[in-house]
């Protein structure tokens, strides 16, 4: 199975500007720039977009772990926050942090937390980021 | 630097459905499911994410590599396509291939190229990226 995404960038990388296109068009010409991704521009980033890949990815195979294990959850939400740092390769994501809150009837929390590390461990996106640390809070409600 | 998105999911994982969030709003409550994940439903999908955020931090280290080079571009656009295959540990993202075409003024072949590859090998979402095969077709127009 193949997904695309597309990006245009005119001029330099201080002043020139660009735009990100999706596929499934949920971004469409989407711009971003230096000011967005570096400074506090409003406006897309290639961070920010790893890190709802990776909520994404993670909470549907939390969903999966808990509906193997006949729990399927009522709710499941998941924050993924990516640190970007300078080191001496240049701007490097070093880690991503996960947070997750679920609602799930019946389940003890001890379940919850081997599947919650069975889907950090095993969600194709986190076995595609391993260069940076993964690290997780699971929280059942 | 920290960038953030989120995920929420309601159900199992074939019948259930959840949307992705970005900090920037630029996805705001999108729509993704098994449907529009592993079959041809309408919706967002964590691999077309990481496809944009590719897509995108490659085209911006390459317009900034070839600043630094005297060449600054007219326009430079990439398409990212990350391949899915299902592997006996699950589904895999196993590859990314980046075509790109772009209009510089006055640089030879030999020297865009050298660019292209250099900043393939060092964006910052390749080598977040490391476990895929990455390749790269470069055209000059």
């Amino acid at each position: 199975m193949e997904r695309s995404a597309s990006a245009i960038w005119h001029g330099d990388l201080k002043k020139g500007t660009g735009a990100l296109t999706t596929q499934s068009h949920v971004l469409n010409d989407t711009p971003y720039s230096f000011h967005t991704r570096f400074e506090d521009g409003a406006g897309s980033n290639p961070e920010e977009l790893i890190a709802a890949a990776h909520a994404g990815c993670f909470t549907m195979a939390l969903s999966s772990q808990l509906t193997s294990a006949e729990h399927p959850p009522s709710t499941i939400e998941t924050t993924a926050t990516v640190t970007m740092e300078t080191t001496d390769d240049g701007p490097t994501i070093t880690k991503i942090h996960l947070s997750t809150h679920a609602t799930i009837p019946g389940i003890e929390k001890s379940t919850f937390d081997e599947l919650a590390k069975k889907a950090k461990d095993g969600c194709p996106v986190s076995r595609l980021l391993k260069s940076a640390e993964i690290t997780l809070d699971a929280t059942l409600t | 630097m920290d960038r953030k998105a989120s995920a929420l999911w309601n159900g199992d994982l074939k019948t259930g459905k959840g949307t992705i969030s970005t900090q920037s709003k630029t996805l705001n409550n999108a729509q993704y499911s098994f449907h529009s994940r592993f079959e041809e439903g309408t919706g967002t999908n964590p691999e077309e994410l990481i496809a944009a955020a590719h897509a995108g931090c490659f085209t911006m280290a390459f317009a900034n590599e070839l600043s630094k080079a005297g060449h600054t571009a007219t326009s430079v656009a990439t398409d990212a396509t990350v391949t899915l295959e299902m592997l006996p540990t699950g589904p895999t993202v196993t590859k990314i291939h980046l075509v790109n075409k772009s209009e510089v003024p006055g640089i030879d072949k030999a020297k865009f190229d050298e660019v292209a590859a250099g900043a393939k090998a060092n964006c910052p979402i390749s080598r977040l990226l490391a476990a895929a095969e990455i390749t790269l077709d470069a055209t000059l127009l």
